[in-house]
């Protein structure tokens, strides 16, 4: 293997030969006609669809607001998610009754993929906020439910029976053992759990939206204003990194606190 | 043979079912036009299996669910596989696909199904794409990361036992990777289905999605009841499959797993 | 207080049938206060014998009592000592300490006081607000010793709690113990494998076959100690010198080699 890392100016180098590569190849499918101009715009054409799209409303709205009620909606479903799945699964961790009871049904639940709610969505909301949380929550719960009963299901048996020894009543072994204990797993699953709610996001207002960063592009699909829908797929693609960097970023300084990394 | 776990799981199914039947015939509390009872499912199913529904038998939906599925699946791992074996290994390759891969990786595959029904219409091909790009990411991203976290020692004694490199790849750095080359591929499963009921809800002609997306119109709550039970026993049955081949690939991995 | 004693005890794990037998009818008696270590080789299930003291395990068959009565389940009154330290990485050391005082319901100044002498008592006190990754594990054992030493417990339970740690940070560890045993005395069970070490220690060794574990041999060691006078040597390497000392060593030995037998390391 390679196993030697790049230095700084190689991994840069390599790096802007990718980029360049990629775009190039983008480029030249374009011009050449190969592609026609409507179904793959030049990236340039992207470029500056997406810069009009920040102050120019398509579909009733202006990216940024596009963006804004997407993200409002998706926030309430994570939100939801973690506030019910968390607890859950830590109770789920501990008291094997509770797993016993509720792990059938979420079995059963896990293979209908989030998206296949859409229909239910719209028959008991509408276009209303509540179809596109109801989504994003079925899913962002599986891996706040998961992660939490695992990190609290999987804690080292040793510090268990340390915490027993000590006499530690039930409520105190869930909030001071398997809910720090569970940290890590339980952020790890956040993290999915936001990239997962976003996804479904986008899926839900493809379908059951009025507004919307993914109701904008099934307008722009409509009329095939492909440079348009390309923008949406960017701007969803940069929020979802920014959520997943702040995310990450987050588990990295709890893992530096913890002493689980240098 | 049925333990403790079992009845216990028995009971709350069969409690379930009670409660649904309570809430939907009995008191009539959760109407029908929101939430089919057991009667208008069971009613729905048979009408779907028999006569047909949306153009077709649930059967020949299913299946052909099933089949875009197993084809964007296998174009997925075929091309993803290999690529994050590559990038895990050579880190020019990593260096210089990380960050068209940055960009592309956040985009959410449910994203490209506008673009990809506009370059391809409403025909099967552009569910194979969408496929192909959902469940490409995962793949990548979890055989990369397995090789990088091969032990160096492994490597180290490998090279040391003069294993040439198409060896050393197919049989200490793949089998090394495979516990999380196979997470890899159970997210990418996941990740195909879902594409794919999304793709059928947004645009088709057949599917079980389409025949969710049809019985939504028809506001038909008990055939959408049949469509989301259908979906997940396809998932069930297609990620039971995955588990069983990953027990096979994993044996020696098994003392060490949960 | 804090007498322990094993009656008849078998221990078998998987089922009852073709499971494996880990201890075989293990009658000891342990007065109060008593050091009592238990060497053998490794799987002859002296760990499991601590283990099932301290409750984690049940025996398959007869009685293990502490002050007479029936050991059930685990408490403060068994304090454990694990190979791993088992300290909570997420609390500070002063909080690894507390946890075992406040399930106690102790109110918080009687609390801080017992902390505070703990500390003391482990040279402890400048790390007190430190994390327990940030400590050597030399450090983060004394931490598991405090944790266990402030809750005044009958019986300490120590399994091998030096066989993590470095070879001269266990020299520095086991003085401290016998400093602490002699001072502030209760009922120790230690099991280790280091021949030394229990002799250094203990007021008796019993000394285990190997699997199906039954003890073999328990020898007397604070007799010896007494007449020839250990204590009046600090250091451990002079104890180690010494003839009485060399010969119970020597003769635990010979009696682990014939344990060992046709089994290779």
């Amino acid at each position: 293997m390679n196993s030697t890392p790049l230095t700084w100016r190689e991994t840069m180098a390599w790096s802007l030969l990718g980029v360049v590569l990629f775009l190039g190849l983008w480029s030249g499918l374009t011009t050449s006609g190969l592609v026609p101009r409507q179904f793959l715009p030049p990236p340039q054409e992207v470029a500056s669809r997406f810069i009009q799209l920040l102050t120019s409303p398509f579909a009733g709205a202006t990216l940024p607001q596009h963006l804004g009620s997407s993200f409002m909606r998706y926030a309430y479903g994570v939100l939801l998610a973690a506030a019910i799945g968390v607890p859950l699964g830590l109770l789920m961790g501990w008291f094997r009754l509770l797993d016993d009871i509720v792990t059938p049904i979420f079995d059963g639940l896990r293979f209908i993929a989030p998206i296949a709610w859409v229909p239910f969505a719209a028959l008991w909301f509408g276009t209303g906020i509540g179809g596109p949380v109801m989504i994003i929550f079925a899913g962002a719960f599986p891996p706040c439910l998961i992660n939490a009963y695992r990190g609290a299901r999987f804690v080292e048996p040793r510090l268990i029976e340390a915490a027993r020894m000590l006499g530690t009543g039930h409520t105190r072994m869930i909030l001071e053992i398997l809910l720090p204990a569970a940290v890590p797993s339980i952020v790890a699953g956040l993290r999915v759990s936001a990239g997962l709610g976003w996804q479904s996001l986008v899926g839900a207002e493809l379908i059951v939206a009025a507004a919307g960063v993914g109701f904008m592009m099934v307008q722009a699909q409509g009329s095939v204003q492909t440079a348009t829908v390309m923008t949406g797929m960017v701007a969803i693609g940069i929020v979802g990194m920014i959520i997943d960097v702040l995310l990450r970023q987050g588990e990295a300084w709890l893992r530096r606190r913890r002493g689980l990394e240098a | 043979m049925i333990g403790r776990r079992g009845w216990i799981g028995l009971g709350t199914v069969a409690a379930l079912i009670a409660l649904w039947f309570l809430l939907t015939t009995v008191t009539g509390i959760v109407s029908g036009a929101r939430f089919p009872s057991p009667a208008e499912f069971w009613l729905s199913l048979r009408q779907i299996w028999g006569r047909g529904y949306a153009g077709g038998q649930l059967m020949s939906h299913a299946l052909h669910s099933l089949k875009l599925v197993a084809m964007g699946f296998a174009v997925a791992i075929a091309t993803g596989i290999p690529l994050g074996l590559w990038m895990g290994w050579n880190r020019k390759a990593e260096a210089a696909i990380n960050p068209v891969f940055l960009v592309i990786r956040p985009i959410p595959p449910l994203a490209w199904i506008p673009l990809a029904i506009l370059w391809l219409g409403l025909g099967d091909s552009a569910k194979i794409l969408v496929i192909w790009f959902s469940a490409f990411v995962p793949s990548v991203i979890n055989t990369f990361a397995g090789v990088r976290n091969i032990d160096r020692p492994m490597i180290e004694a490998a090279r040391m036992l003069g294993t040439p490199r198409w060896r050393m790849v197919r049989e200490v750095i793949a089998p090394a990777a495979s516990p999380l080359i196979f997470t890899g591929l159970r997210l990418s499963l996941q990740a195909s289905w879902t594409t794919l009921v999304a793709a059928e809800l947004v645009g088709a002609l057949v599917g079980v999605g389409f025949v969710l997306n049809m019985a939504q119109q028809d506001l038909y709550p008990g055939m959408i009841l049949v469509g989301m039970v259908t979906v997940g026993l396809l998932g069930w049955a297609t990620t039971a499959l995955l588990g069983m081949v990953e027990r096979r690939a994993l044996s020696w991995n098994m003392a060490a797993r949960d | 207080m804090g007498s322990i004693l094993f009656q008849n005890v078998d221990k078998v794990f998987g089922p009852a049938s073709s499971g494996v037998k880990a201890l075989d009818n293990i009658n000891l008696e342990i007065a109060e206060k008593e050091f009592v270590a238990i060497v053998g080789p490794s799987g002859c299930g002296k760990t499991t014998c601590l283990r099932m003291v301290a409750g984690f395990e049940a025996p398959s068959a007869g009685l293990i009592s502490v002050s007479g009565k029936k050991v059930t389940e685990p408490g403060p009154d068994r304090a454990v000592v694990f190979q791993q330290f088992a300290l909570f990485p997420w609390k500070t050391v002063r909080e690894n300490i507390e946890l075992g005082l406040r399930n106690k319901n102790l109110p918080a100044g009687e609390r801080n006081t017992l902390v505070g002498s703990a500390l003391k008592l482990m040279n402890l006190e400048t790390h007190a607000d430190a994390f327990p990754h940030q400590l050597s594990g030399g450090m983060q054992q004394r931490v598991a010793i405090a944790r266990a030493y402030v809750l005044d417990p009958d019986v300490l339970l120590m399994d091998e709690p030096f066989g993590a740690l470095d070879a001269q940070t266990r020299v520095v560890m086991q003085e401290e113990l016998v400093r602490l045993a002699r001072v502030n005395p209760r009922t120790v069970l230690f099991i280790t494998h280091a021949v030394e070490e229990a002799v250094y220690l203990a007021d008796r060794v019993a000394i285990m076959t190997r699997r199906p574990g039954r003890i073999k041999e328990i020898l007397d060691v604070r007799s010896i100690r007494q007449a020839e006078n250990w204590d009046r040597f600090q250091k451990i390497e002079d104890v180690m010198d010494l003839e009485s000392f060399v010969h119970l060593r020597t003769h635990i030995w010979k009696s682990l080699r014939e344990e060992k037998g046709s089994q290779s390391i």
